[in-house]
């Protein structure tokens, strides 16, 4: 007989070719805007799981993840300014200097928890920024860093440029699929199992022999380095690095795409983040007031679904049985 | 160095600005473990309210009678029917709860009153400079609100420490269950408490306008600056967001005055390294956690 | 007892969010995104009609101003004069009817950049006019560069974008930010004080308008009295502290740059602080025009400033123009919205010249660079050799006229043409 868990196999097999397949055919489906909407909304849907990694398995709520992706941005505007757009050594360096940054800061803030935490990482976020935005000499002040070439890979004559919209769509696809998948492997390990007994219970998961410390600091350093490279990607994409993106408003956007979707399962805040993108875009045309609509829908999150859209259709799979 | 003397001056007017939105956020945090990320949206609001008020009737010490009113009403009634919902359900709900109200609030104010700077006149009757031994010159304006943030600190402190209400207050900051424990309706203080904040914080904005103009941005620039001088003075302490509010506010004007590179990250820096060597600020009452 | 009651100072937001989603739940919340991400397409293509650069159906121009923040006042005078223009000529140009679409780019270079794309991508214009933020303008040059879009800058200052960065897609109708301060420069040595203080906001047009001033200024034998002072942009905030260190420099003149919001902040406090009438303030006429002289009163009076038109110009042009934009909005014009107002003659005369094809980029580029016509300003001709219009440029006064303070013109300097290279600032 066909059970449940038979039928639910077989519809998981095609879940992610699905996905991937939808992916690689939106530039024959819809123009060239919807093709750069899709960029960013894939871009943003990244820096959510890496938040994700943070407020939803370690517990560890950030007010200042921006700083993480607007620092990446930084790294590969000045690298491909001053020095190549090569993928192959940009990508390297901006994983690097971000994992420094994030030691660095982590060191700091992980000493607190709660409340000082969260102020902790604001407070370092607006320090970046007020970095970006005085360094004039190197950052390019509140105007930031112009006349970001394109990326390419490859040496002279065989090297391939990520140049026009379809092909850095497509590059930004296989980042976003690897970065994806790199960090739901990481959850779904040993390790990832980890963090989130730390979240529930540091204390007992301590006494237990673990080195909650380290750990802590591995998800934070993790985190951060994927948010520099995504950041990165999106500093490719408008070929411009600007101060804004270090901005705490940042922070509290990709905390709300992380809510919105749902903390703790990965895939949540990705659809959380294409979905406040889209939200953004398409009503923006409509009406002057989609802040507004959108601090509303936040809100009333916030207040009745706090397990975000996954959160939602979950109850709604799950109606009818009962509980336990 | 021959301008050290008035820009500390200007550090005092920011100061006694700061601790006029800072000391209801400081007493809320202290007595309600939230962080209102929404605090600085009630000085714009308070401000723009003045602004309409000023338009309409020329009189700003009409604004000055209308705006608290108007802000602590608006406070007291968000935190009656949003805010309580939340107070079991941990910080980060909170917090989040008061960040998308800031963005509705934002929003909202932007389509009231415009994306425009729009500056306001200080009154009449405070026009003028005051000269100070020929060496400098001050505006009467900004010398009224020093006057006047000192008044209202002294008046606040009077409140806290000499009447039983105030007790209540540095009580439940202290230790809350306890005092509900002693059969006093907490719920009552914490919402009156909530909406004198942001009657102060409102009135501060009105205050402000004269100096900085009023534009869509300014809730986050004062909030920002409001957080870090709860969080250098101590949650919950008065004291603590005077004299952090003074601090930054010199930090902040000196800064730009000697420093102009650093004057941003300076006072970032302060906060984080109050942040971790002591905690709990420098006059907080509570632990850290 | 429900343990969530309690308010332990340790609690966090004690709840046990879901540990990973099943496959299924994933399907079904992507399948309503994916239902949003197909249906807003749809709902946009039922609008879309016409294709970028046709010969027929409307000309859609895109608008990138800001319509929020300090500049705000900016991006509202272009839009109205621009509309203003092309009302007067029965909005057609080319045969074609005009269309205008208009966006905010709020002062930000990445927000202008994605406004730019949904203009040039998604509403399909056939060319873009606008920018009033050199940072935003030099943010979207790579962009109309490489796609051969046609960008025409109605204020944007940025002295490289019509030097390194020229580009045949780009033209400016406004001026490079050398072109009012270099010949001020020069005057304010003659006229006014030998020793300066330098005040500007801290972004790229504010770091050009000084080097232009600086580059005459001490070529004369000028001095500065103490480091330029860049302030926070775009907003500055309490401007108390910059106010204090001018007035302890006690310098002969104060030299500033500073639009729209920000200038009012400083005018402001320049005479809160006693300062105007003491210390005559020289500067780019932007810190005094017609848009905030209202909201500055009296702490403007008697500043000198320089720039390549003024509200009492005395020529046919002008007049006309002013009288029908004080008519229209209620409002003194000011220069922004003479540069809107050229900057839409600019684009209906090299309409009319290629009979609506903006199919033909080249063709198009060629119809811009010959334009020729009388402005308000003088006489209006870009310089081929940078795309930047060639303006003429006045010194004025503030003053009481008759109950209300203009720019009244006191001198006139002549032509300038940006040099195209840094040679002078």
């Amino acid at each position: 007989m066909t059970t449940n868990v038979a039928r639910t196999a077989r519809r998981n097999r095609w879940a992610i070719p699905g996905l991937v397949l939808a992916l690689v055919a939106v530039p024959f489906l819809l123009g060239t805007f919807e093709v750069s909407l899709a960029t960013t909304a894939l871009i943003f849907a990244v820096f959510a799981m890496s938040l994700d990694l943070l407020v939803g398995y370690t517990g560890l709520v950030s007010l200042g993840h921006a700083a993480f992706f607007g620092f990446g941005g930084y790294v590969a505007a000045y690298t491909a300014i001053h020095l190549t757009g090569n993928l192959v050594v940009v990508l390297p360096v901006v994983a690097g200097a971000t994992a420094v940054l994030a030691v660095v800061l982590g060191f700091l803030a992980l000493r607190t928890s709660g409340i000082y935490f969260l102020m902790l990482t604001l407070a370092f976020g607006q320090m970046l920024f007020g970095l970006a935005v005085k360094w004039t000499p190197v950052t390019g002040g509140s105007d930031g860093l112009a006349g970001v070439p394109a990326p390419f890979v490859g040496i002279g004559p065989l090297s391939y440029v990520f140049a026009g919209r379809v092909r850095f769509y497509y590059l930004v696809v296989v980042a976003v699929l690897a970065l994806g998948w790199f960090l739901v492997r990481v959850v779904r390990s040993p390790f990832g199992h980890a963090l989130v007994g730390i979240k529930d219970n540091e204390e007992r998961l301590a006494s237990l022999g673990y080195d909650t410390w380290r750990y802590k600091m591995a998800a934070y350093v993790i985190a951060g380095v994927v948010a520099g490279l995504v950041g990165a990607l999106f500093v490719f994409f408008n070929r411009h690095a600007a101060p804004e993106n270090l901005f705490w408003v940042v922070s509290g956007e990709v905390l709300l795409m992380v809510i919105i979707g749902g903390a703790g399962t990965m895939y949540g805040p990705a659809l959380g983040a294409v979905g406040v993108r889209l939200f953004e875009s398409y009503v923006s045309s409509y009406t002057d007031r989609w802040q507004t609509l959108l601090g509303l829908l936040f809100v009333a999150f916030v207040l009745f679904a706090p397990g975000g859209i996954v959160g939602v259709v979950r109850r709604w799979r799950n109606r009818g049985r009962a509980p336990g | 160095m021959d301008q050290l003397l008035p820009q500390l001056v200007n550090g005092l007017v920011l100061g006694l600005l700061l601790f006029l939105i800072a000391a209801g956020f400081s007493l809320i945090f202290g007595l309600m473990d939230v962080i209102n990320l929404a605090h600085g949206s009630f000085l714009l609001f308070g401000g723009y309210v003045g602004l309409s008020v000023i338009r309409a009737t020329g009189n700003f010490w009409l604004a000055a009678a209308v705006v608290p009113l108007v802000t602590g009403a608006v406070g007291l009634l968000i935190e009656v029917t949003v805010l309580r919902r939340t107070y079991t359900r941990g910080h980060l709900i909170q917090v989040l709860l008061t960040l998308g109200l800031a963005l509705i609030a934002a929003d909202l104010m932007r389509w009231n009153w415009g994306a425009y700077v729009e500056s306001v006149d200080a009154p009449a009757a405070l026009a003028g400079l005051v000269d100070f031994g020929g060496v400098f010159q001050v505006p009467l304006y900004r010398l009224a609100i020093i006057g006047f943030g000192l008044v209202m600190a002294g008046a606040l402190w009077v409140v806290l420490e000499r009447t039983r209400l105030g007790a209540v207050v540095r009580a439940g900051v202290l230790d809350r269950e306890m005092v509900a424990a002693l059969g006093i309706d907490i719920d009552k203080v914490v919402a009156g408490v909530f909406a004198l904040g942001t009657a102060l914080a409102g009135l501060s904005g009105l205050l402000a306008a004269p100096v900085t103009s009023l534009y869509p941005g300014l809730d986050f620039d004062f909030l920002i600056l409001a957080l870090v001088v709860v969080v250098v003075g101590g949650m919950g302490s008065l004291k603590g967001a005077f004299w952090g509010a003074l601090l930054v506010g010199m930090a902040d004007v000196l800064g730009k005055a000697y420093f102009p590179e650093f004057s941003l990250f300076a006072i970032f820096l302060i906060m984080a390294i109050v942040l971790l060597v002591r905690p709990q600020g420098l006059f907080g009452t509570r632990e850290a956690t | 007892m429900d343990p969530r009651t309690t308010t332990s100072k340790r609690e966090e937001g004690r709840r046990t969010p879901p540990r990973g989603v099943s496959r299924r739940t994933f399907i079904k919340s992507a399948g309503i995104l994916a239902g949003t991400v197909a249906a807003g397409p749809l709902l946009s293509a039922c609008g879309a009609i016409g294709s970028s650069g046709g010969t027929s159906g409307p000309l859609k121009i895109g608008l990138l101003l800001p319509y929020s923040d300090i500049y705000a006042v900016l991006g509202e005078s272009i839009t109205d004069a621009m509309k203003m223009y092309f009302e007067g000529i029965g909005n057609e140009a080319g045969g074609r009817t005009i269309e205008i679409i208009a966006e905010d780019t709020q002062l930000k270079p990445d927000v202008g950049l994605e406004k730019a794309r949904k203009l040039v991508e998604q509403d399909e214009v056939d060319l873009v006019a606008g920018v009033v933020s050199s940072g935003v303008a030099v943010g979207l040059r790579d962009y109309f560069h490489e796609n051969k879009k046609l960008l025409i800058i109605a204020n944007a200052g940025a002295n490289v974008l019509t030097r390194a960065k020229k580009s045949p897609y780009i033209f400016r109708t406004s001026f490079s930010n050398w072109q009012p301060n270099w010949p001020l420069g020069g005057w304010a040595y003659e006229n006014v004080a030998q020793k300066v203080f330098v005040s500007a906001p801290d972004y790229g047009a504010g770091h050009d308008m000084v080097s232009g001033f600086l580059n005459s200024f001490q070529a004369m034998g000028g001095e500065i009295v103490a480091e330029p002072q860049f302030t926070p942009f775009p907003q500055m905030g309490d401007p108390a502290p910059f106010i204090t260190e001018i007035q302890q420099a006690k310098p002969d003149m104060v030299y500033c740059f500073y639009s729209g919001g920000a200038a009012v902040t400083f005018v402001k406090a320049y005479g809160e602080f006693g300062l105007t009438g003491d210390i005559p303030l020289v500067c780019a006429g932007f810190t005094v025009e017609e848009d905030v002289l209202p909201s500055e009163g009296d702490a403007a009076l008697g500043a000198k400033s320089g720039l390549h038109w003024a509200l009492q110009l005395d020529n046919p042009t002008n007049e006309a123009f002013t009288a029908a934009y004080k008519d229209k909005t209620g409002k003194d014009a000011n220069v922004f919205a003479m540069q809107g107002y050229d900057t839409a003659r600019v684009i209906a005369e090299s309409l009319n010249a290629v009979e609506g094809n903006t199919s033909d980029v080249d063709q198009l580029i060629d119809a811009i660079e010959a334009v020729e016509f009388p402005s308000p300003r003088g006489t209006f001709k870009f310089d081929p050799a940078t795309h930047n219009v060639i303006n003429n440029v006045y010194i004025r006064d503030v003053q009481d006229v008759g109950g209300e303070l203009h720019n009244v013109v006191i001198d006139d300097l002549g032509e300038f043409a940006d040099p195209g290279d840094d040679s002078k600032g």
